[in-house]
């Protein structure tokens, strides 16, 4: 009996002082001046979700100073999703039922996106989305998800603008030649998506081969034998897809075994910090979003830049951190024009988004293979230059010509 | 007369479960099924323990579950419902073939053992491509429910309810006696009569049928599945973590472990967005420290002894 | 006597396969035994607590992991060479490693094994975590030159620096018999390990052992600590699947076998790469290692019985 009791007092105990905490996080406001709420989801313990939440308080700070929007102010919720499906689908259900915000930022990871889709569904907000590159994603939503406006490109599109990419480089640099290409990529989600989507792309157009190696991310960074496999291989385009945790060691790797590709090009989501001290990373080449030297040929991304060194005096480590700015600053401005936070009138007014962002392109959404509302569509062709990641393609954001062929291993 | 009382707490309980989302919005619903998923693995982990078998297998059988569940719907068109009774069926077979070998080692081999089992599962999914997804998983066309709250919340109690039902079952019964008998002395319990290999048997089915159960109502729950969800080590490391915290060897320390250390990771997230799994970890230190017997076994202790002082006085 | 058996088991199929793959297929023996070099470096330390101390240290890849941030710290700061970053930072993780036995560990030592096991449990988020909130996710990786060491025969050509890590394996393995068995702590530590009660009986401090073994434990993985951040990124997650990993060459070579787990890791490497060297069988490299675990462990426990 009293063992029974004891266990009630707890669980009362618990649920109060949680029905507690959510309550005080959701903070009460006047109806009048009430800001807009956006809530957001990020892996907050990873870099990606930590700069992108960092990036996106910072626009909307800049947004606030600058009067904020329909003479209201924005309001950023952000919950950790842990990087867990479960975590970010409860982390949906709390900013839409708790702290009721006007619409939904954020993303990181495909695999969170998955588990938080259907509650997405059920309510039909509008959700700008910053991550979820994995076509099993689009799958998930269906052409019917009006509400669902993607801002990262698919992993389909990354491919088909890699193929575009090198088509146009090899046009107007006539000494690069590509004939043959290896893809060694992490045998996670990512580099399988990279792998299949790689396939279809370049099959026709080049002789095209690859080999799955396990990732320094989750315990593996040995790459001998598919650097053994690539080069038997002989490609002229080397490009592996895996995390930053790789970078390094693997390059060491393959100048160890000397191996001596004419493009080697990396795709993680992120470098390792100080990368481009390393003695090995000049003429690296890699796939991007954003690099600091767009700074040189974007006003909005010296904004960007400039407002994050001097708020958090750290540099921007990944794209995510442009990417959920821009993702801010897109949803303040459809807000503008739509007058309202009314979620048909902001999907239409987002629907005619046309934002100069700090990635060094214009967004606007169009149509991808399923969902009606695809922001960006193509990733970056960049080069590790004297430490700096200077971008190559598309020739409109270049920063620097290509150095080719990668230099041979001293 | 005690038997009595503790059934009516019990029913008020249960009356009080079932009604939670009548009160309770779409957030604490959704944050009470994740807490419910953890409590019945642990549990469940706890049912095999008593036989002093410590099992590292969980994520193994409830991913195999959660694959059973998800593949059965998507390759077999069989009902969301149907597959979840399919999917701990599957769970329990596999156990059963499994059982006869691994259920020969003891302590740390066969601990390893099922970790071994688990990771082995998790590359088999990984690595057929077509059937099973490979990397990227599977996704279903619909969650279950259509994803209503309340429903998938009942739904995840009923899987809870099984649970715990067994799990009372297990402590009334003859089994309670046979596991512990083979718990505290394998060679008196042989020679006692006790057919050892067949309740271990019996127990490690069982657990296992309650795992794979609670992966496919997870994975019809949240509509798709990926190798790395479906057997993250999460569903091995907490159930154990909770149910050491409450107290094992019992069915209430594993439920108080879940929601103490369920509760207090939804809260601490909402409190310090960064660095709250610091003090996550920093929990489960301090409270294996200071109440090594779990929250439970403290109880336990602290009602002996005012029962003691309670005597002296009179 | 099962043991021995099963070792001269072991090494006759070794011998066997390795020189027929060396024929055949020479790079797969190469990173073969690099690969296990650093598997065993790894694990021995964690074999020696398990062996002795009687715990399984969740913590353990953690421990690694702030010793290759120290090691990090310190040869940024100072422009030192890991190699020689390894000596202090040895020192400093054995003291880390006997506080915590001294504040946490100790505790629970009467408790039942499951309860320190969860308690290294924390111990692995709370150090990961932390490490995140200082240095973030994002990765680290200093350059050396040497780490490219290249060596070429005929057409093929390879690293050969990551044989460092097969030369301190086994160093450690020669270092640790020499202590348990010349020197008195180390006998005393032996003692302990194979009988706690008995041991306090004659004599023997068993806590002062403890405290010992768990510090010269942590000491040993912090210098490989060190030496990790020559070859590998670091990371605050980069230690969490090395103690899996460690836990079940453990469980393969037998508790309280640490030679063995040389030949485990040996065994091991060179299946994985092995199927790594095939297009078809590339992808279940990681299975092997499972599987392996799965019919030594059993394979014993069936000869136990029959024995």
């Amino acid at each position: 009996m009293k063992k029974a009791l004891l266990v009630i007092m707890i669980i009362a105990l618990a649920v109060s002082a949680f029905a507690m905490g959510a309550k005080e996080a959701t903070g009460t406001a006047p109806a009048g001046a009430a800001p807009i709420k956006i809530g957001a989801t990020w892996p907050l313990a990873d870099i990606t979700g930590k700069q992108g939440s960092m990036a996106a308080q910072q626009a909307v700070d800049e947004i606030n100073a600058a009067g904020g929007v329909l003479g209201r102010k924005l309001e950023l919720i952000v919950v950790d999703d842990e990087l867990k499906a479960d975590k970010g689908a409860a982390a949906i259900e709390k900013l839409v039922t708790v702290d009721n915000v006007d619409l939904l930022i954020g993303g990181m990871a495909s695999g969170v996106a998955l588990g938080q889709i259907p509650v997405m569904k059920k309510y039909a907000k509008v959700v700008i989305s910053t991550g979820a590159a994995s076509y099993k994603v689009e799958e998930g939503l269906g052409a019917e998800a009006d509400w669902y406006f993607h801002l990262h490109p698919w992993d389909y599109n990354q491919g088909q603008s890699y193929a575009d990419g090198w088509e146009a480089i090899q046009k107007k640099f006539g000494n690069v030649k590509i004939q043959k290409i290896f893809l060694a990529y992490e045998e996670g989600a990512f580099g399988k998506a990279s792998f299949d989507a790689s396939k279809t792309l370049f099959g026709g157009r080049y002789t095209f081969d690859g080999a799955p190696f396990k990732s320094a991310a989750f315990g593996g960074g040995d790459y001998a034998s598919v650097l053994e496999a690539a080069k038997k291989y002989g490609p002229d385009l080397f490009l592996w897809a895996g995390y930053d945790a790789d970078a390094l060691p693997m390059l060491e790797q393959a100048k160890a075994m000397k191996f001596n590709p004419g493009i080697y090009l990396g795709a993680p989501p992120g470098w390792p910090a100080d990368f481009g001290k390393s003695p090995l990373a000049e003429n690296v080449m890699l796939y991007g979003m954003w690099a600091p030297s767009i700074n040189g040929v974007s006003p909005a991304s010296k904004k960007f830049y400039d407002g994050f060194m001097a708020k958090y005096n750290t540099e921007p480590a990944t794209y995510f951190a442009p990417l959920s700015y821009s993702a801010v600053y897109i949803a303040a401005d459809a807000i503008k024009r739509a007058g309202s936070t009314d979620t048909a009138a902001l999907i239409k007014a987002l629907a005619a988004t046309n934002y100069a962002s700090p990635l060094g392109q214009t967004i606007t959404f169009t149509p991808s293979n399923i969902i009606k509302h695809q922001g960006v569509k193509n990733q970056k062709i960049l080069q590790w230059q004297k430490g700096r990641q200077e971008v190559i393609w598309p020739f409109e954001s270049a920063t620097a010509a290509p150095v080719y062929p990668f230099p041979a291993w001293k | 007369m005690k038997l009595k009382s503790s059934y009516i707490v019990v029913a008020v309980l249960s009356v009080i479960a079932i009604a939670f989302p009548a009160f309770l919005g779409a957030y604490p619903l959704n944050v009470a099924r994740s807490i419910m998923t953890y409590m019945a693995l642990a549990i469940s982990w706890d049912m095999l323990l008593r036989s002093g078998q410590i099992s590292f297998g969980i994520a193994g059988l409830f991913g195999l579950g959660s694959y059973a569940s998800a593949l059965a719907v998507l390759r077999g068109g069989m009902d969301p419902m149907l597959s979840i009774v399919f999917a701990a069926a599957f769970a329990g077979v596999m156990a059963y073939a499994l059982g006869f070998a691994i259920l020969r080692l003891r302590s740390m081999y066969f601990s390893i053992t099922t970790l071994a089992l688990m990771e082995i599962f998790r590359i088999v999914m990984h690595n057929l491509h077509d059937f099973s997804g490979g990397p990227e998983g599977v996704v279903l066309p619909s969650v279950i429910f259509k994803g209503a709250s309340p429903a998938l919340y009942w739904l995840c109690l009923a899987g809870l309810f099984l649970t715990i039902g067994v799990s009372w079952f297990f402590e009334k019964s003859k089994m309670h006696l046979a596991l512990t008998a083979i718990r505290n002395d394998e060679t008196s319990a042989r020679s006692s009569g006790v057919n050892i290999f067949n309740y271990l048997l019996i127990a490690f089915v069982i657990t296992s049928v309650l795992q794979g159960m609670m992966g496919a109502i997870q994975v019809q729950s949240y509509g798709f599945t990926t190798p790395d969800t479906a057997f993250d080590a999460n569903f091995t490391l907490l159930p154990l973590a909770m149910a050491l915290l409450g107290g094992i060897h019992s069915t209430i320390g594993p439920m108080a472990g879940a929601v103490l250390l369920g509760v207090a990771s939804e809260w601490l997230k909402l409190k310090i967005p960064y660095g709250h799994l610091v003090v996550y970890g920093i929990i489960i230190i301090l409270v294996i420290l200071f109440m090594p017997q779990g929250l439970f076994g403290l109880a336990r202790k602290a009602r002996r002894e005012r029962s003691k002082a309670g005597a002296s006085h009179e | 006597m099962a043991n021995k058996r099963n070792a001269a088991i072991f090494a006759a199929l070794i011998v066997a396969a390795v020189a027929g793959i060396l024929v055949w297929r020479p790079t797969v023996i190469i990173y073969g035994l690099q690969a296990a070099g650093l598997y065993a470096s790894i694990a021995i330390p964690m074999g020696l607590i398990l062996g002795i101390v009687h715990i399984v240290n969740l913590a353990h890849g953690e421990f690694m992991m702030v010793a290759a941030y120290l090691t990090y710290m310190v040869c940024t700061a100072l422009g030192i060479d890991p190699f020689v970053a390894m000596i202090p930072v040895a020192l400093v993780t054995a003291l880390v490693g006997f506080i915590v036995y001294k504040l946490t560990i100790r505790q629970a030592l009467k408790a039942p094994e499951l309860n320190q096991l969860i308690l290294t449990f924390g111990l692995a988020i709370s150090l990961t975590q932390l490490a995140n909130l200082l240095f973030t996710s994002q990765t680290r990786k200093m350059s050396f030159g040497y780490v490219s060491a290249s060596l070429s025969i005929g057409e093929l050509s390879f690293g050969v620096y990551n044989f460092v890590f097969v030369a301190i394996a086994v160093l450690m393995v020669i270092g640790l018999r020499l202590f348990l068995t010349r020197t008195t702590a180390g006998k005393a530590a032996l003692a302990v390990g194979q009988n706690p009660k008995g041991a306090a009986i004659v004599g023997i401090d068993v806590d002062k052992t403890y405290g010992l073994v768990f510090a010269l434990a942590t000491g040993m993985v912090g210098m490989m600590g060190a030496i990790f951040i020559t070859r590998s990124s670091i990371f605050p997650a980069v230690g969490s699947p090395f103690t899996m990993k460690s836990f079940c060459l453990i469980a393969m070579a037998g508790i309280g076998n640490i030679p063995g787990i040389l030949g485990a890791s040996v065994l091991l490497g060179i299946s994985e790469n092995f199927l790594k060297a095939f297009r078809e069988t590339r992808g279940w490299a990681d299975i092997v290692f499972f599987v392996l675990i799965i019919t030594v462990i059993l394979g014993r426990s069936i000869k136990g019985k029959k024995a």
